[in-house]
């Protein structure tokens, strides 16, 4: 436990007086509100007192110290901040453009070719929360985050913050808090550009890791017994996973990926939570047999505007969706742990995601233990967040009405036991706008074997594009997909008669308004498409 | 246009048929009496019976021989013959994602059977022509391509059924203008990858052994140190040479890809040169040519019956192609490489009595034990006896004939697939989805209400 201090506490000292610079944290009581601590009943007209920092008293008879600010919430409801333990806050959510082949032959699987990210990639010294990330948090009563890259496979070492005042080192709760790994293939031609790459990448990387610490042992015990192993940042930092210290947080959605996950996970005997999880429900059974931990996203999948696309979708993705949010009231009858979190969704969808998951049988109790003693205790944080009690971190929020409500409007919040900044309400974070590529494309592409009609439905996320495809050459979902304002790049596997034309097209396109074009890579050459936006 | 509105029709039915799926999964007893038995290996039985137990066949005769056990469902089989599954030993159906990991000249390291879906309609539209196992493979990007997984479309249950506990493991080579061109073209900014030519497609091979001969000499002298009582660096482990290593010890069935004469010795000559076994040569549409020499090599052949010219290389195709290599002493099948085409192998098979003369218990063999044969798995698979898995389709007519249907296909004595009961479980399906899709309507249009409220207000 003592190591993973180590990298953070040099820095927390030399920061240690400018810290003190800082306002220093005051006293404060808020009382008359309904107090919801999270790890007990509501406490009506209850009040909370933090001090220095901490939450000092929680209760319905507490004595008013003489130097607290009173702060009156007579029909208000006190929280403590919620936790959205699954985000890529302050990490720029598509994949720097950097493209290299994988190199050839045995040496492709090894790690030190990924250039976008690595398991070394530290994401305390890298994130960068802006203002904007910050107060759209703050707005919906989230004061802790979970975050690292989302791009990569490796995405790298995640943090917990609390989105306090103060530099990124102040904020930090835990680092690393988990090392994150995501299946996302590589743009095609550049290992590994599958599934079944990327799961092999992954499993070479962990084989790789348990060969340093033995060659490194040997040598450290004689070191002449031949040449010294070679030193590694990456597989270095995938010592704490493999000798089980450091969980892994696996990205992965659906029932399929969260079982090879767990293939993965038996295979090496890691310790492991998923994250995304939105087809648990159904498998809770054997989740909770497993006792493994799930982050549910509730970034629910959303149907196709079309009326047209939505009828020709087959029963089994029209039930999934409707099922999803059901995961969470579905997790609570079979005993899994888990919490809420807005993954790859806006933090402006969030509490939107979590009103679903109620309207889908989750009691608001168990809505708000989700959001935050369960999240603190996966990520081993509990002593310190999760809760409204004596000695606890002071992150406290104030809301008009019942937190989840839909009119709910956050008016006071405390960050380490200082009152934060909220976001006027006219930029209170709203669910999110449609952007100019969002919606459903009809394109053709002039290949070979004349014209091929595909339909992609775009959805873009701060530059990441996700969605779907059909058409004459199979469906699916698309990936890698990336727009920058006119930019449009993304992958989609298409099937075709013979496994000769199976294969990654990967689009580059342009954006005109309502019609794009650009050309597509096949495995067998470069042909060009065009195509416009459907209603 | 038409075409297409048909496609979608058909693939709304199935995927519909697919939701509730059949299978009771009990230890139950299913006799088929009175039907006419194609056997595959013991001719073909009149009026027969075959009595399914435990997932396998515990009896097959004439009626008159086989007693009905107590309690078990019987089906009556007047009319009706009845094959054993049909194997189908070139398959993409049913990966996650691309078929390809195509950025390596050997990306053996990778396993299809990490990737599988036990969700794509197309294996239960399979089940629904007679295809009961397959050789899922990885695509032909690559001079050395994937692990590739035999499987059987067990559609409905968890992946891990899907696996054979006893299958032998496989890979998938690939010689000629794929591996050769796959990369010779790739986007701005990524380099051409090697090989370009077919000679390169042979140095990616030999090399990737001779690395693994090494690789393997490391292991042996790391193992040698460890028994004196040194205690040596270990090697590290390799993926990619691990599968190569096993190939060469004789745990790695090799399935290659391939079209030309040329390539063909030229993956003949290798393995004799390096001492590895190529189990099976996929497409090998000139294999007529060299069949003698493919069969002294003791290397099976999986053909397209009549589909060629759909690139140069594949131009000097005939149907007689099949006859000619089992007449030769190859064991043949017929191989789908399609979604669509694994539907009907059967009619495939049929061609080669027309192309080339082969009797009809020799065209059978040809997608059902054959097949069983390539994969190692005939001690299980591929024809009718006692003993082996109850995996069994009943046919309206004789298989051969274009107007037979599937009526229903066992896999090891569950039903996956059932004509009567898909057809009526549609209904029922259709209308959960037209409720789902008005559920979601009607949602919409109070949300879009509730939204606009405020803005008025």
């Amino acid at each position: 436990m003592r190591s993973k201090w180590t990298p953070v506490l040099p820095i927390l000292l030399l920061l240690l007086p400018i810290a003190a610079q800082a306002q220093a944290p005051g006293v404060y009581a808020i009382t008359g509100a309904t107090v919801h601590p999270a790890n007990g009943p509501d406490i009506v007209n209850g009040t909370v007192l933090i001090r220095d920092g901490l939450i000092e008293a929680v209760g319905a008879n507490v004595a008013i110290p003489p130097d607290a600010a009173v702060i009156d919430a007579k029909g208000a409801h006190v929280y403590p901040g919620l936790i959205d333990a699954q985000t890529s806050l302050g990490f720029p959510s598509a994949r720097p453009q950097t493209r290299r082949r994988g190199g050839g032959g045995q040496r492709g699987a090894q790690q030190e070719q990924l250039p976008e990210t690595s398991p070394a990639y530290i994401a305390m010294r890298n994130v960068n929360l802006t203002d904007d990330d910050i107060d759209a948090a703050r707005g919906i009563g989230v004061t802790t985050i979970v975050t690292a890259p989302a791009f990569g496979i490796f995405n790298g070492q995640s943090a917990v913050l609390n989105l306090g005042t103060g530099t990124a080192e102040e904020r930090v709760i835990k680092s690393p808090a988990a090392m994150q790994i995501s299946f996302n293939p590589r743009p095609a031609w550049t290992f590994p550009d599958s599934l079944m790459g990327v799961i092999a990448y992954i499993r070479q990387t962990m084989l790789d890791a348990q060969w340093y610490s033995s060659a490194r042992a040997v040598y450290d015990k004689n070191p002449t017994v031949g040449p010294r192993p070679e030193t590694s940042e990456s597989l270095e930092a995938m010592q704490p996973v493999i000798a089980k210290n450091l969980p892994v947080v696996f990205v992965a959605d659906g029932e399929l990926m969260i079982r090879r996950a767990q293939k993965i996970a038996s295979e090496f005997g890691l310790r492991y939570i998923i994250s995304g999880g939105r087809q648990g429900y159904r498998f809770a059974d054997d989740l909770k047999a497993a006792n493994v931990p799930v982050l549910v996203s509730v970034k629910w999948p959303i149907a196709p505007t079309s009326k047209e696309d939505r009828e020709e979708q087959p029963l089994r993705v029209i039930r999934d969706r409707q099922l999803a949010p059901t995961t969470p009231s579905v997790f609570v009858k079979s005993g899994v742990t888990f919490a809420l979190v807005s993954g790859a969704g806006k933090t402006g969808d969030f509490i939107p995601g979590i009103r679903k998951a109620m309207d889908n049988g989750l009691s608001a109790d168990d809505a708000l233990k989700a959001t935050t003693i369960w999240p603190a205790r996966i990520f081993g944080v509990d002593r310190q967040l999760g809760s409204l009690e004596h000695g606890k971190i002071a992150n406290v929020v104030v809301s008009d009405k019942p937190i989840f409500d839909k009119e709910a409007k956050i008016t006071r919040e405390f960050v380490d036991g200082r009152e934060v900044r909220l976001p006027s309400p006219d930029k209170k974070a709203g669910e999110s706008a449609p952007s100019a590529v969002d919606g459903t494309w009809r394109l053709t592409v002039r290949s070979s074997q004349g014209d091929v009609a595909v339909t992609v439905t775009l959805h873009n996320e701060n530059g990441a594009l996700t969605g779907t495809f059909s058409g004459d050459k199979g469906s699916g979902d698309i990936r890698n997909g990336s727009f920058d304002g006119t930019t449009v790049e993304f992958t989609v596997a298409v099937k075709g008669q013979s496994e000769t034309e199976s294969s990654d097209w990967v689009f580059h396109g342009t954006l005109d308004g309502t019609s794009m074009s650009g050309s597509v890579t096949t495995s067998l050459g470069t042909v060009q498409f065009t195509g416009s936006k459907g209603r | 246009m038409k075409q297409i509105a048909e496609r979608r029709a058909q693939i709304a039915g199935f995927t519909i048929a697919l939701c509730l799926g059949f299978a009771a999964f009990a230890q139950n007893v299913t006799v088929i009496r009175d039907a006419t038995i194609l056997t595959i290996t013991h001719g073909k039985i009149e009026h027969g019976s075959v009595v399914m137990r435990g997932g396998k066949i515990v009896a097959v005769g004439l009626d008159a021989q086989v007693s009905v056990p107590s309690g078990a469902t019987v089906i009556d089989g007047a009319g009706k013959y009845v094959t054993p599954g049909i194997i189908d030993t070139h398959s993409h159906t049913s990966v996650d994602g691309s078929v390809n990991e195509i950025s390596l000249p050997n990306s053996g390291a990778v396993r299809i059977g990490d990737v599988l879906t036990n969700e794509d309609v197309n294996v239960y539209r399979q089940l629904a022509g007679g295809t009961t196992t397959a050789l899922v493979l990885h695509g032909s990007a690559n001079s050395i391509g994937g692990q590739s997984q035999i499987v059987k479309w067990k559609y409905g249950r968890p992946l891990s059924e899907w696996f054979i506990p006893d299958a032998p493991r496989t890979i998938k080579f690939a010689l000629g203008e794929n591996p050769k061109s796959s990369n010779f073209r790739p986007p701005p900014g990524i380099p051409a990858q090697y090989p370009a030519t077919r000679m390169g497609v042979e140095e990616v091979i030999r090399k990737s052994f001779l690395d693994a001969k090494d690789y393997m000499a490391k292991w042996d002298e790391y193992d040698a140190r460890k028994k004196r009582g040194e205690n040596p660096i270990p090697p590290r482990r390799d993926l990619m040479l691990d599968v190569m290593a096993d190939i060469l010890r004789g745990k790695v069935d090799v399935h290659s890809h391939c079209y030309r004469t040329d390539e063909i010795l030229m993956l003949l000559n290798l393995s004799d040169e390096l001492g590895f076994k190529v189990r099976e040569l996929h497409h090998v549409l000139e294999g007529y040519k060299v069949a003698r020499e493919i069969a002294a090599h003791g290397v099976g052949g999986g053909t397209f019956i009549d589909w060629w010219g759909f690139k140069a290389e594949a131009y000097d195709a005939i149907p007689y192609n099949v006859a000619m290599m089992e007449n030769a002493g190859v064991v043949t099948v017929v191989n789908s490489d399609s979604d669509e085409l694994a539907r009907r192998l059967n009619l495939d098979a049929a061609k080669a009595i027309k192309y080339g003369g082969l009797s009809e218990d020799e065209a059978l063999k040809l997608c059902t034990i054959n097949g069983a044969k390539l994969l190692r798995l005939d001690h299980r698979l591929g024809s009718i006896e006692v003993g082996k898995d109850a995996d069994l389709v009943i046919w309206t007519g004789h298989p051969f004939s274009t107007y037979s249907r599937v009526e229903t296909t066992f896999i090891e004595g569950d039903v996956y697939f059932d004509r009567t009961k898909d057809l009526a479980m549609r209904a029922e399906l259709a209308k959960e989805k037209r409720d789902r899709l008005k559920k979601e309507a009607d949602e919409e249009g109070k949300n879009k209400k509730g939204k606009k409220e405020p803005a008025n207000g």
